[in-house]
């Protein structure tokens, strides 16, 4: 029985005008494309300078800003007014006013006489934008400040990145991407299936049949399930093929959480399906559920700089052991003894997400 | 032994009472007819029947095997067509008889005898889509769907509902040939005209039965004289007749409006004498025999 229950899902699965395109199209979009397009190296920052010193000096300090490849020189403005102008036209992203004594301050080493404006609208840009602005400073005051230079040397700040020491976005996105992707294929597909048949009443039809109800949710989501495996490896060799990227840990502990990532969902998915009568009902409940999924991870920015109140609510959130777990495994290579932690955390969610699913599933037969 | 028994069945939903304390017996091999109008609870009552949906009192049996304890047994011994066309659309015909006749441990090949008569006129067009096929085939196919097991009983939710004339006709004679192939058949419409195609039936209002027969019995203990009047006015015609002593009720009837009158009281001329007398010069009256409709409208205004 099973395995003619399987038969059909796989059926309908491959005469869907849509779905086997989009599982081929997802990984391959999402590896060539989605990790330049969520990159956060900021460039291209519009970058205005109101020189009052004319001299070679701020000619200079120009230039190192702009072969920086950070800034690109909108205009050189007489006047500070000017260039406030342009930032409030949202022309121009930073303003760097060089004063009058900028060479001979320099000269004495007693300070730098610059002003730097940022605009922070938006503030990714904006605080990357200052910090970039300075390491020039910093560069030009290590080649050409005289007085400076001892003090420069004293305060030298250097920085290693362990891990991914290129600090290369696009590597660090990877295994986050793939985690999104799991997530949607594995909760929320199945959820929209089994709703659009209750649309249909084509689950009536087999409820009046000898078929118990695990078996034909289990069909219904092991599809999914092959298609999410299908997915990881081929992110997976995309990943090594086009950016040489490898994992550093074993593979296997990569599709180990995915299978208990997989279990988590599968309860979510269910539970949704079992609340909504419609797929637009699904669709809503869905979208909440990958905002917040997604949003409060750690995927696209750091839970540690969140509020406590909202570290507190990330820990309810599957996606954040998840992706935790994919990472350390991707670029640390650590293993599940490491991550122990995101492990439990996964186990309970899931034992807590599949047992709420079955319990709200037996009420409605 | 009865295909069907249930007894005191009710049903609310929230504040709504769906079916309240119905209780029914229908003998094996008979068509069985529940009639009424949309919102009646047929459907409910199906759904209680069919094990897709537990009642809140009452008990019942089907075959002899309980609705709540034999559920499962139940379902590999009934076939159930919802009034809903719930096929795979994007299924072949083929595929979805396939489908459902595994789903019951069995194959088409081995029941084919079964569904032959009803199969053979869709089987042209196996690998189409059933989502592609016209209205009546799709019924053709949802049948063959219900029957491809053998089911003791089959369980027919408005079958005929949205269906033209000829196939409703088609349809009926079906069940004739099914039922004769020893098939309990559990029907329900909402067509008053389909109810003599039924052995016996069931007619139901508001969630409860008000009558049971068969078509002939129900007929004939119909209570009062029944004319046919025609007028040139009929709606001012209609009120009139109402205000008429000794009129139980008068509804209107195709072209006509059918008037119930108790025999003791008044008679088709004092009847018509008074209708004439209202100013209705041209209304004529004669005497009908009555349907199955009239017994409804006069057992639901009880």
């Amino acid at each position: 029985m099973w395995k003619y229950l399987l038969e059909k899902e796989f059926k309908q699965f491959f005469r869907d005008p849509g779905l086997p395109k989009m599982a081929l199209a997802f990984p391959v979009l999402m590896m060539l494309v989605f990790p330049f397009a969520v990159s956060m190296d900021i460039r291209n920052i519009n970058l205005a300078v109101v020189d009052n010193c004319m001299s070679t000096g701020s000619a200079r300090f120009m230039e190192k800003c702009t072969s920086s490849g950070y800034f690109r020189l909108v205009d050189l403005c007489h006047d500070p007014d000017e260039a406030m102008a342009l930032m409030d036209a949202n022309k121009v992203d930073a303003v760097i006013t060089i004063m009058p004594d900028f060479d001979r301050q320099i000269g004495t080493g007693k300070g730098f006489p610059a002003g730097i404006k940022v605009n922070t609208v938006n503030g990714t840009k904006g605080s990357l934008g200052a910090q970039y602005i300075l390491q020039c400073v910093r560069l030009y005051l290590s080649e050409n400040g005289t007085g400076m230079q001892a003090a420069a040397a004293g305060i030298d700040i250097s920085e290693k990145y362990y891990f991914n020491p290129t600090m290369d976005y696009k590597l660090f996105m990877i295994p986050a991407l793939i985690v999104i992707a799991i997530t949607m294929i594995t909760a929320f597909l199945p959820s929209l299936n089994i709703v659009s048949e209750k649309e249909a009443g084509t689950i009536e039809q087999i409820n009046v049949t000898p078929v118990s109800k695990t078996a034909f949710i289990v069909c219904k989501m092991i599809p999914y399930w092959v298609i999410a495996f299908f997915i990881l490896t081929a992110c997976l060799i995309i990943a090594w093929a086009v950016f040489g990227y490898v994992c550093r840990g074993n593979i296997l502990w990569l599709y180990l959480f995915t299978v208990l990532d997989i279990i988590v969902m599968a309860g979510l998915g269910l539970l949704i399906s079992n609340y909504s009568n419609n797929a637009q009902q699904a669709m809503f409940v869905i979208w909440f559920f990958a905002m917040v999924f997604m949003l409060m991870s750690g995927i696209f920015t750091p839970i540690a700089s969140m509020p406590d109140w909202a570290q507190a609510i990330t820990y309810v959130n599957p996606m954040r052991y998840y992706a935790d777990a994919m990472r350390a495994i991707f670029l640390k290579g650590s293993t599940p003894v490491d991550l122990w932690y995101d492990a439990a955390g996964l186990a309970v969610l899931g034992t807590i997400a599949v047992t709420a699913a079955i319990s709200s599933y037996r009420k409605s037969e | 032994m009865n295909a069907i028994e249930i007894n005191g069945i009710s049903k609310s939903y929230g504040q709504v009472r769906a079916v309240s304390d119905v209780s029914l017996k229908v003998e094996d091999g008979e068509i069985f007819g529940l009639i009424g109008p949309d919102g009646a609870g047929k459907t409910t009552l199906f759904r209680i029947m069919t094990t897709l949906m537990l009642a809140d009192a009452g008990n019942g049996k089907i075959c002899g095997l309980d609705i709540v304890k034999d559920y499962f047994r139940i379902r590999k011994i009934i076939g159930y067509m919802p009034g809903k066309f719930s096929l795979y659309q994007d299924l072949s015909v083929k595929e979805n008889l396939e489908f459902f006749a595994t789903l019951f441990g069995t194959t088409v090949r081995e029941n084919y005898g079964t569904i032959k008569e009803i199969y053979s006129q869709i089987e042209p067009f196996a690998d189409r889509k059933a989502g592609k096929l016209s209205g009546g085939m799709k019924q053709k196919l949802a049948l063959c769907c219900a029957l491809v097991h053998k089911p003791s009983v089959l369980f027919l939710d408005e079958p005929t509902t949205g269906v033209d004339a000829v196939s409703r006709k088609d349809f009926w004679s079906m069940l004739q040939r099914i039922r004769e192939s020893g098939v309990t058949v559990f029907v329900s419409t909402p067509y008053m005209d389909e109810a003599a195609m039924c052995d016996r039936l069931s007619m139901i209002r508001d969630g409860k039965i008000i009558g049971t027969g068969t078509p002939e019995k129900i007929v004939s203990d119909y209570p009062y004289g029944l004319l046919s009047v025609k007028g040139s006015k009929m709606y001012p015609l209609l009120k009139a007749l109402r205000e008429i002593d000794g009129v139980i009720s008068c509804f209107s009837f195709g072209d006509s409006h059918h008037l119930a009158y108790d025999t003791s009281k008044t008679d088709l001329e004092t009847i018509l004498a008074r209708a004439r007398e209202a100013g209705f010069a041209d209304c004529t009256a004669e005497t009908a025999t009555p349907g199955i409709e009239d017994c409804f409208m006069q057992l639901s205004g009880n």
